[in-house]
């Protein structure tokens, strides 16, 4: 057990955590202004005037179909993967370290896959009839279409973002309620609504795990699919480098590894600025640091798998999209993500290192615009290369795409400020659990405690 | 039959061969790239038959062009031995399309003529089929385009003019092919006559080297031509069973 | 019945619930989309298409004479298609014909008559009716011609032919002037002094393209631009894949590769201006090797004497061994045709270069024959070269002008301020010249210094008719009519004229009160005449016939046979070509060149056209200059760097184009592009190289030599991307491409077999 909390009572946790929704200070007002003005101004007017010009607001072209909307989209969609998927994994393997920091791994899950929805939204030329991509009855007996990678995607996505936010919720009940025992007015009543009456009888325990540990053993196999599902869209296409049996794995462990390395920046925020010092340690940031060292190797493998088949190949266009990628256009991408993808995250390596949170940090925010870039190289430097050299061409984001994409971030932080107001961010339940027990408390609290 | 059998079945029915058997028309065209000079007559053709917008020099510039057939071109060898090969590429009518399977509305889709067809008013812009088109002939409308007056008086009233965020790409000039079996039917034909019905860029090519009909009709020019010992497809390796096939250029050497 | 539990019942219901909508699903997910969509791609039964009314006329874009067919609905031009009973276009049309409708629909139309109200070239002009137009110009020739000065008027007008070509000889000849110039950048004037001199008449032959086995084509760029483009290609493909068991051989020589060098299937650079040394060796072969048996073998051995392989290799570049294999070549493949023109005769040995071509065809039996050179008899009706005003002239008529000769000039649809080089001092002249009229549609750089503007139809809302020259082995007609009603307040040309002679009372010479009669009245005599498809009937019913077929041909050939006369064997003889400009300082050789898309800069106001790729280079909405790799590399340019391209006569700047088929000593250059004018789409559009051509002549005809300009290049340390389609130039062994050799048909070959299922 983390040596940090054994000073903690069973209160402190209470206190801690309902003051980080209670309380708030102007901080964080000037934090959620900002970012809610950062994504007015980057995300939503640059937003609103493609949705007036066309997607030719943003730089892509022919053959350049595709752009860093559906790069960001990817990225976001990984970043989604370790929030969820790491929590199940970690619940059904008992790591009590888990504990302290699921909640908002869970929570980064469910945010970042409302921005990689929003994405699609971006993306496509005319979203606002993207409900044809929904198979719901209608009068013009019009289905989708079944057979394209695109539409399961539309359905794994759907199918994810509704485990996980069952998941979150269904994890947060206990603490919604203690926070609506320790509440007043507006408060209590809101979390009288999400807790569901939550008592805290055994029978409601006992369902709670059976549900919880359910729904963890259905995640997992969803989270790897969905990152398998969106590969198909591209490895199901017959584009030189895209076209690849190994993108489904290549691209789970790319998931992983970017929504590790964003769960580790996440990690710093909280510890730093919502005052979880005690709660989140050395002892995550140790064993997030095993797992990038992990997930940094096979991802570095896999890519060197990629280069390999894609040489074995013999092919023209197979070998002209590896020289593309190694030496074109956006060669110096390439390079930047391999420095930090597959060389940074080898200091790992040292515990001193995965020690340190500010080292950390930067590696992890490293991690993450390497994996990025990874996505939009994916993306762009297959389609600059196809079959018939003459339609080559290069594909340059515009202003209002980069915009976008810093605004995209603006909306994630955004939506992350708001849910550390309303959901409790660090389970306090489950952290309770891996303290001793409690010590006779004097002040009871008065409507009893939960647990 | 076991149900997966048939939902196999099902699933592939139109991509075997025969498929057509049950309908009146396959239609396709050759290239007869020996006879083809490159003039772009056809580029031209197709530019004022189908109301293709002229994007303008910036967009252009941005590789933004409105193009349903183009020439490629391609150099050989070095001067002074050096050649320059011209090949047209237009939507190849793949009766395997990727293009069609990617699409998540149905909005591009294989029509019982063996056509290729692109559903404006149904496409949502994901640009997935220009991505899985290997021909690159799928183009995208960035965005809604403009008809200096009076030009706009030009436009083809069969034709529609679409707008910003949906795909087009070369329809093998469906509105004549309607037309073609309009007249037929007031003729109180069944089947319309070979060279009956020709798209704009066949009708035009000076050196009349596209050749468009009915494959299903064995004695038609089409039919013909595709049995020409030069004929070829683009990218055969790929499996996607075009419609259009090319002849081989001969390369008289010396 | 079992005991079913209240739980039970639901989770048999949630089951069913998802089992019947994943059936569903799979249900749906099996069947062909075609099922469900009716999309308006292939409209409803109930729809049904509008009705299309069709229109024969003739295409106007260039010289050719293609006979059109114009599709409209409601009134409107919805498009042009070839008309296939005119034996010039088959059916078909080039880039340009294509374009026709963005003449008609041109957003830069001028919409009525102006006058210029500032200084010339302000572009301040304000409206005026017809009549103040009319009168202000007819009082002004009234004036002239009542004090004899008639002969200070000057017509300049584009070639025009038919009866429109009659009615401005009459008028200028009423008038008593004798200034009717046809001027056109690209009139093939050394062609017909060659073709004067070597067949003794001012009349094009007609070359058989279609039945021809071997091609020799010297600088002829025939599918490009070219003389009548549409025709030869008809032809080329028919000679190459149109017969059973033969495939025509095509060879092009010029010094940067043309459309027709990269069709052909050999292309041989040769310096510029040798190419007539090239053709005289090939004859000197001819006659060595004794494929020629002629009764004047002797004088024509005397006269080729200086010109045997050998030596001309060496003056022209070309390797002795290619000279030997293309001359037979040549005289062994029979039918076999030589032709020469564009760059091979712009030169100062332009006419010699192909009368030395037409000798060739003499030597090896080529005249009169199918598959070679075929005599035209005479056209029907009026063609237009007696006035073509060659640059000779043209620097005449602007001596005249400078000295205050010409009192009123009117213009019609040419612009020699930007197709004259600016040595020619034209633009400058024009100040000397009190009245200023033009007739043109456009507000193109000549119209822009005019003082009054009385604007014409364009050829899609007129009258008019045509007689191709040449004609394709027997005299064809067209009748041009109105296919839309007029868009603006404008009037045909030939009402233009009429109406000022009617003001000036010429009524007995010009006695029709519209284009409309005149054409009519014309065709009178051709019925009268007889001869043609429609001979019997009246002459109303002829009348409509012809409308509707839109061309009328006389099925008569002239007689073959062809006697040379030995005074033009003697005159046969090559002079090495003279250039401007002296090599140390100016290095390269300039080739300016008709562009495909945009032919002499006529077309520059079409966005069809702009946005058009140039075949060769694929670039579009700008100007370039092709270098061969070597030389770019040795000058240390790549693609788009901006470079100077300066000659005695001045200096345009543009980006570079490495170019594989260009000989290393020359620049090539694109014509069409650098108005000043001419609307939204041309204006301020790439550079004109006529501009810094030297005013070198053909001193034969006094045609500019318009091949023999030296320019330097100097780069400017700037670039400008060049905007083109074209992504890789080289296909990297995808075989794309793909190429079969010469004995395709035969057995050996893998064909794919293509199943053709019964209906
Ligand atoms: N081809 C074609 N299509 C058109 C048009 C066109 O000009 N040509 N015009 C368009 C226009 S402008 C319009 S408004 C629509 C009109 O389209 P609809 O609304 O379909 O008009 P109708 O066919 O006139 O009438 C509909 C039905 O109402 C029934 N009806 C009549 N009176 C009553 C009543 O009191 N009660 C009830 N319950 N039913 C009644 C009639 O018998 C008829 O079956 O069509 C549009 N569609
Ligand atoms: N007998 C009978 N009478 C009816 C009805 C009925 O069902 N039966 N229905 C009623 C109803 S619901 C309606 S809406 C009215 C419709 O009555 P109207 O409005 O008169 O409709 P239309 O007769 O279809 O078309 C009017 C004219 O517009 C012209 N037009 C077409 N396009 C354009 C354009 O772009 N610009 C201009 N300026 N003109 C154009 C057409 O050529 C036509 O001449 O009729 C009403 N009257
Ligand atoms: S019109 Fe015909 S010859 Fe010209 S480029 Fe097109 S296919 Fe080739
Ligand atoms: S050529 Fe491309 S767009 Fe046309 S059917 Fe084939 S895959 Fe689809
Ligand atoms: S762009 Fe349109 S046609 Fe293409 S896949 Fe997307 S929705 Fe379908
Ligand atoms: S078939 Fe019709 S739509 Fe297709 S390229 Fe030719 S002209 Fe264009
Ligand atoms: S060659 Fe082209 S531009 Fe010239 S007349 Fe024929 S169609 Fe018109």
């Amino acid at each position: 057990m983390p040596t940090e909390t054994n000073d903690l009572q069973y209160a402190d946790v209470h206190r801690d955590v309902i003051r980080s929704i209670v309380e708030t200070g102007p901080q964080y007002y000037i934090a959620l202004g900002t970012a809610f003005g950062v994504t007015l101004l980057c995300f939503f007017f640059p937003w609103s005037y493609q949705l007036y010009y066309g997607i030719g607001a943003a730089g892509m072209n022919h053959p350049g179909v595709w752009g860093t909307y559906l790069a960001s989209f990817i990225f976001w969609i990984g970043l989604s993967h370790s929030g969820t998927l790491l929590s199940c994994v970690l619940h059904l393997t008992h790591s009590t370290w888990r504990k302290a920091m699921y909640r908002s791994a869970e929570a980064m899950t469910l945010f970042s896959l409302m921005v990689a929805a929003t994405f699609v939204m971006v993306h496509v030329g005319r979203p606002w009839f993207i409900h044809w991509a929904l198979p719901y009855p209608n009068q013009m007996e019009m289905w989708p279409n079944f057979r394209s990678p695109l539409l399961f995607d539309v359905m794994a996505i759907g199918t994810y973002i509704t485990g996980s936010s069952i998941f979150i919720y269904m994890g947060s009940i206990p603490d919604f309620a203690a926070v609506r025992d320790r509440t007043t007015g507006w408060r209590n009543n809101m979390y009288a609504l999400l807790s569901m009456g939550w008592r805290g009888t055994d029978r409601e325990w006992h369902r709670l795990h059976w549900a919880y540990t359910f729904l963890a053993v259905l995640i997992i196999p969803l989270a790897v699919s969905v990152h398998s599902i969106v590969s198909w869209d591209f490895a199901m296409s017959i584009v030189p480098a895209l076209h690849q049996t190994i993108f489904a794995p290549y691209f789970v462990v790319g998931a992983i590894y970017s929504g590790t390395a964003g769960i580790v920046t996440v990690m710093f925020v909280l510890r730093k600025y919502m005052d979880f010092g005690q709660y989140i340690t050395k002892v995550h940031f140790d064993n997030l640091g095993k797992l990038l060292l992990v997930l940094s190797l096979i991802w570095t493998y896999i890519n060197g798998i990629e280069l390999f088949t894609g040489w074995f190949s013999g092919a023209s266009s197979e070998h002209e999209a590896l020289r593309y990628k190694l030496f074109g256009y956006y060669a110096p991408l390439y390079w930047e993500m391999i420095a930090f993808c597959a060389v940074a995250p080898l200091l790992c390596i040292s515990s001193r290192f995965r020690t340190s949170f500010v080292p950390m940090l930067i590696l992890s925010i490293a991690i993450n615009i390497g994996m990025y870039t990874e996505r939009f190289l994916i993306v762009g430097t297959s389609l600059s290369r196809q079959y018939l050299p003459d339609a080559w061409g290069v594909y340059v984001p515009s202003l209002v795409e980069i915009s976008i994409i810093v605004g995209s971030l603006a909306l994630f932080v955004t939506l992350f400020l708001v849910f550390v107001k309303i959901v409790p961010s660090v389970s306090m339940y489950e952290v309770k659990e891996t303290m001793d027990a409690p010590k006779p408390e004097p002040v009871a609290s008065p409507e009893g405690s939960p647990a | 039959m076991s149900l997966l059998d048939r939902f196999t079945d099902g699933w592939r029915k139109y991509r075997k061969p025969g498929y057509y058997e049950e309908f009146d028309y396959h239609w396709a065209m050759t290239i007869d790239l020996d006879k083809c000079t490159g003039c772009e007559a056809c580029v031209t053709a197709c530019q004022a038959e189908n109301n293709l917008p002229i994007v303008g020099e910036k967009a252009f510039a941005e590789g933004r062009e409105m193009k349903w057939i183009r020439i490629e071109r391609y150099w050989e060898g070095e001067y002074p031995d050096v050649k320059l090969r011209f090949i047209p590429m237009l939507c190849q009518q793949c009766d395997s399309a990727p293009c069609e399977t990617v699409c998540p509305v149905s909005a591009t889709y294989h029509n019982q003529d063996g056509l290729n067809t692109q559903i404006y008013n149904r496409c949502i812009g994901t640009r997935s089929c220009a991505v899985y088109c290997p021909y690159e002939v799928r183009y995208f409308n960035w965005n809604d385009h403009q008809w200096d007056a009076p030009l706009e008086q030009q436009l083809n009233p069969d034709v529609t003019v679409r707008e910003k965020g949906v795909m087009e790409k070369c329809t093998f000039c469906i509105q004549r092919i309607r037309q073609a079996k309009d007249h037929a039917k007031d003729d109180g034909r069944r089947r319309v006559r070979d060279g009956e019905v020709q798209p704009a860029c066949v009708q035009t090519c000076p050196a009349n080297a596209l050749v468009f009909g009915d494959r299903k009709d064995p004695n038609s020019q089409v039919s013909r031509s595709m049995n020409d010992p030069r004929a070829y497809r683009v990218l055969e390796e790929l499996n996607t069973d075009p419609s259009v096939v090319y002849l081989k250029k001969v390369d008289a050497k010396g | 019945m079992p005991n079913i539990e209240r739980r039970d019942f639901l989770k048999l219901v949630g089951a069913g619930s998802v089992g019947v909508g994943a059936g569903f699903y799979l249900r749906e997910s099996i069947k062909h989309p075609m099922e469900h969509l009716i999309p308006h791609v292939v409209a409803p039964e109930d729809f049904s298409t509008g009705i299309d009314t069709w229109y024969n006329t003739v295409c106007s874009m260039c010289a050719a004479g293609c006979g059109i067919s114009v599709r409209t609905r409601e009134g409107r031009v919805k498009k042009i298609e070839g008309n296939p009973s005119h034996p010039v276009s088959q059916g078909r049309l080039c880039a340009l014909g294509q374009a026709g409708p963005q003449v008609l629909y041109n957003p830069d139309r001028l919409t009525g008559p102006l006058m210029q109200t500032g200084e010339r070239g302000s572009g301040a002009f304000a409206q005026i009716t017809w009549d103040e137009g009319l009168s202000k110009v007819a009082d002004r020739l009234d004036l002239l011609r009542a004090a004899e000065r008639g002969n200070r008027v000057c017509l300049l007008s584009q070639g025009v032919r038919g009866h429109l070509a009659q009615l401005f000889e009459r008028f200028v000849d009423q008038l008593g002037s004798e200034r009717l110039l046809h001027y056109d950048f690209d009139h093939p004037h050394t062609l017909y002094a060659a073709n004067q001199r070597f067949f003794g008449e001012q009349r094009l032959p007609y070359y058989d393209l279609k039945n021809t086995r071997y091609l020799l084509s010297f600088g002829a760029d025939y599918l490009g631009s070219w003389i009548s483009p549409v025709h030869h290609s008809l032809g080329f493909g028919h000679s190459r894949q149109g017969r059973p068991d033969v495939r025509g051989r095509f060879v092009q020589i010029e010094p940067r590769m043309s459309l027709s060098g990269a069709a052909a299937d050999e292309w041989i650079a040769a310096r510029p201006g040798t190419e007539g040394l090239l053709a005289l060796a090939v004859a000197h072969h001819i006659l060595s090797k004794g494929y020629y048996q002629g009764a004047d073998r002797a004088d024509w051995i005397a006269v080729l004497a200086g010109y045997t392989t050998t030596e001309v290799a060496a003056q022209t570049g070309v390797p002795a061994e290619t000279i030997v294999r293309l001359a037979d070549a040549f005289a062994q493949t029979q039918p076999s045709l030589a032709i020469g023109g564009g760059s091979a005769g712009n030169h100062s040995n332009g006419v010699d270069t192909l009368v030395a071509v037409n000798a060739l065809n003499y030597l090896v039996g080529n005249l009169g024959k199918a598959g070679g050179l075929v005599f035209n008899p005479e056209p029907a009706g009026p063609t237009t070269h007696p006035h073509q005003a060659s640059y000779r002239t043209m620097l005449e008529f602007v001596e005249d002008a400078r000295r205050g000769n010409i009192e009123v000039l009117i213009v019609n649809g040419t612009n020699p301020v930007f197709t004259l080089p600016s040595a020619a001092g034209f633009a400058e002249a024009l100040a000397e010249i009190p009245l200023i009229v033009s007739l043109s549609s456009f507000l193109d750089e000549t119209t822009a210094l005019a003082d009054v503007i009385l604007p014409s139809h364009t050829y899609l809302e007129s009258w008019g008719d045509d007689f191709p020259e040449p004609g394709v082995g027997f005299p064809v007609g067209a009748v041009s009519q109105p296919v839309a009603s007029p868009l603006y307040d404008t009037r045909a040309t030939g009402d233009i004229i009429l109406g000022l002679a009617q003001r000036l009372d010429m009524n007995d010479v010009l006695p029709w009160s519209s284009m409309e009669d005149c054409i009519k009245d014309g065709w009178r005599q051709i019925h009268e005449r007889g001869g043609g498809d429609v001979r019997t009937e009246s002459f109303e019913s002829f009348w409509r016939a012809v409308l509707t077929a839109g061309v009328w041909g006389e099925e008569t050939h002239r007689e073959s046979t062809f006697t040379l006369d030995k005074s033009v064997i003697a005159g046969i003889g090559v002079q090495a070509p003279e250039f401007s400009g002296a090599s140390d300082d100016y290095p390269f050789i300039l080739h300016p060149y008709l562009s495909t898309t945009l032919h002499d800069g006529r077309a520059a106001n079409l966005p069809w056209l702009q946005e058009l790729p140039d075949p060769m280079t694929s670039v579009v909405y700008g100007s370039w200059v092709e270098m061969n790799p070597v030389t770019a590399k040795g000058l240390g340019l790549t693609e788009g760097d901006l470079v100077d391209i300066e000659s005695p006569h001045g200096r345009i700047r543009a980006p570079v184009y490495v170019y594989p088929a260009i000989m290393p000593d020359v620049i090539a250059m694109p014509i069409g592009q650098g108005h000043a004018e001419y609307g939204r789409y041309a204006r301020n559009r790439g550079v004109n190289p006529i501009e810094i051509l030297s005013p070198q002549m053909e001193p034969q005809t006094g045609s500019l030599a318009s091949s023999a300009t030296r320019v330097k290049i100097t780069a400017t340390g700037r670039r400008a991307e060049l905007v083109k389609t074209g992504g890789n130039s080289r296909d990297l062994g995808r075989n794309i491409v793909q190429t079969t050799g010469a004995g395709q048909h035969s057995a050996n070959l893998n064909s794919i077999p293509i199943t053709v299922i019964p209906s």
